[in-house]
């Protein structure tokens, strides 16, 4: 059980973080689809930056700025040059995957996965069966609670949120939406370091070729599960998660009898369910409609 | 007029794209100018260079129809992907069934089984998006994930090659008979195909009430179903089509260049095809020209290692690059545009 439990938590943590991330760039009006490759870039730059300065806060320090800077360049074009969100983050997804590759070849010669001599910090003995957790992984709690104060009971959440729903009413109350926007998407990037970080350092501090295979997307699915609300939104990825636990858990119990393939599927699986039960229970998940404008300039 | 304003604004955002890669490139260290010159050379400057974008452009053209389709009429289906590998998979099923059969008998069965596998593909996302309202970003998405596992599961287990070898599972190769071409993947069969492909869809959207409602359904939905037309229908068969013609690319590239089924080939097919259809504006005519161009530097993309001595990632910085900018407005190309306006014009 607690075997289950840690794997859980495990590949959990990073869905959560980058979920946060969505669901604050949601608020503020932005479909996020750019998550996965914020995250990747977060994995690569953590486990270069760990192998390079010898220190994980440095390394983190790296990815975050990464991050950042991904997240600029995404607002920038979303925002100021009027870009399709949702084709200009599947842009800097591909920027996330292909510089990633590029970076790594670059720098150790190989297409190889890094492999870094050590990881993020881990809990300690203290916690007895999960001692081998990250610190990230405790942390997780904190941040999704804290998401939450900033989102629901500080003004600038409330900013935020208006930004999204109603950028008429937010301006004419004197906030700047365009700059609200910018302020989530860099929380994003910050966020989406964490998850990269706790992805390719948690347990295994290793960077591999599209390692991140989709976690972004389902994180950005999560938000949706999740009603755009953080903690609804934790839950949902931790769902994702479970999921994926089980899978690898009836793999082993089950062994040849089920395609290994399918069971690998399951959290992809359930992410579609996921967004087939939110559209069921609120009545439609689309945020934007229509291509039309493409056409109609 | 409009068409020549749009194709200037995407002129301007790929080279905004490009330089955005240079500057990529260098931050990576590599040489920026070297990199883009073996790229083009790679491209379409080498000998045999344009046979190798055709190669390449003609499935990308048919699966970057489909993406037309659905686009136009206002759906997201960006699983052009999982769509082109169940098509594949399906027609190599079929392929191995029928095995001993004439040719006559086989290929035209595999083309059948290729886009009804790529349209059952699209089907499921379509029903949920429109019976539901499940966003179809994410579900085709999930889609191109979960397709590619039951590629690798087919390639490693019912179509198993076993006489296979290395770390990455195929199928059983297809019966030489059964090729519509050599494995440099350019035939008269593949380019009759490809342009009936191309008659067919521009016939179908400009010539059609099914094309031109989905396009106002695209823009306007309600207003279509004002006017009495079932505008569920219409989305539901621009997914079964999109569908299909990612299916058909699938087929193609099977039973021409490849020859058999491997574990997440073509990986960046859907995503490509995707950025073809945006750049030609979500214009058949246009789709075939920039299809030439992502054609060529998907062929660079394999150049690029083997020739030049540089990394191929190259190839998805661009096309990343491309797509970070290709639905940006510039406020300048639309003032201009705006002088031309007036009446009415034709996009």
């Amino acid at each position: 059980m607690d075997e289950i439990l840690i794997a859980t938590l495990r590949s959990g943590t990073p869905l959560v973080y980058a979920a946060l991330a969505g669901v604050i760039a949601q608020r503020a009006g932005i479909w996020h689809l750019g998550l996965e490759g914020l995250m990747i870039a977060g994995a690569c730059a953590t486990i270069v930056g760990i192998v390079l300065t010898q220190s994980v806060l440095l390394a983190l320090i790296i990815a975050i700025a990464v991050c950042m800077l991904g997240s600029a360049l995404l607002w920038l074009v979303v925002e100021k040059l009027k870009a399709n969100q949702i084709i200009a983050g599947l842009g800097l997804t591909g920027l996330g995957l292909g510089g990633t590759t590029l970076a790594v070849q670059s720098i150790f010669g190989t297409q190889a996965a890094v492999s870094a001599p050590f990881g993020l910090p881990k809990i300690g003995p203290a916690f007895g069966p999960f001692e081998s957790l990250s610190i990230l992984a405790l942390l997780m709690p904190v941040i999704v609670f804290l998401v939450w104060v900033m989102l629901r009971r500080t003004r600038f959440g409330l900013r935020l949120a208006a930004s999204g729903e109603h950028p008429f009413a937010a301006r004419s109350a004197g906030v700047n939406p365009s700059t609200m926007r910018l302020a989530a998407l860099l929380i994003g990037g910050v966020l989406c370091a964490l998850a990269g970080a706790e992805l390719a350092a948690g347990s295994l501090n290793i960077f591999a070729q599209n390692m991140t295979a989709g976690r972004g997307f389902m994180g950005f699915a999560a938000a949706i599960f999740g009603a755009g609300h953080p903690i609804g939104a934790a839950c949902a990825a931790m769902f994702f998660a479970v999921v994926g636990a089980m899978g690898i858990r009836a793999q082993i119990v089950f062994g040849d009898h089920i395609p290994h393939e399918l069971l690998l599927s399951l959290p992809y699986i359930a992410t579609v369910i996921g967004i087939w039960l939110s559209a069921r229970l609120r009545g439609g998940t689309k945020a934007l409609t229509g291509f039309g404008e493409l056409r109609d300039q | 007029m409009e068409s020549i304003l749009s194709g200037l604004r995407a002129a301007v955002f790929i080279v905004i794209a490009l330089l955005l890669c240079g500057v990529i490139f260098e931050i990576a260290g590599y040489s920026a100018p070297l990199m883009f010159e073996s790229i083009l050379d790679g491209a379409f400057l080498r000998r045999g260079a344009l046979e190798q974008a055709l190669r390449w452009a003609l499935p990308l053209f048919i699966t970057a129809l489909g993406v037309v389709i659905s686009f136009r009429a206002g759906y997201f289906n960006i699983g052009g992907q999982g769509q082109f590998y169940m098509g594949a998979i399906a027609a190599a099923f079929v392929a191995e069934w029928l095995k001993g059969s004439p040719a006559a008998l086989v290929i035209p069965a595999c083309f059948v089984a290729g886009m009804a596998g790529g349209a059952l593909w699209a089907l499921w996302p379509g029903i949920l998006r429109i019976k539901s309202g499940a966003d179809e970003v994410i579900t085709t998405l999930m889609g191109n994930f979960i397709a590619a596992f039951v590629l690798v599961y087919v390639t490693a287990g019912p179509l198993k090659d076993p006489s296979g070898s290395g770390q990455q599972a195929s199928s059983r190769p297809l019966d030489a008979a059964y090729r519509i071409s050599n494995s440099l993947g350019l035939s008269p069969t593949i380019i009759i195909i490809a342009v009936l492909a191309g008659v067919l869809v521009w016939a179908l959207l400009n010539r059609t009430s099914f094309g031109i409602l989905a396009g106002l359904s695209g823009r306007n939905p309600t207003m279509v179903e004002w006017q009495g037309a079932r505008v569920w229908r219409i989305g539901l068969a621009s997914f079964l089509i999109s569908g299909a013609l990612a299916g058909l690319a699938g087929t193609i590239e099977l039973m021409g260049p490849n020859g058999r089924l491997a574990g997440g080939f073509l990986p960046g097919h859907g995503f490509t095809a995707i950025l073809i259809a945006l750049v030609a504006n979500l214009s058949v005519l246009g789709t075939a020209v920039a299809a030439l161009f992502f054609g060529g530097l998907a062929s660079a993309a394999l150049f690029l290692p083997i020739l030049a001595g540089l990394p191929s990632a190259a190839i998805d910085i661009i096309n990343a690059a491309i797509s970070l900018f290709i639905t940006a407005k510039s406020g300048f190309i639309d003032r201009v545009a705006r002088l031309g306006k007036g009446q009415w014009t034709k996009s």
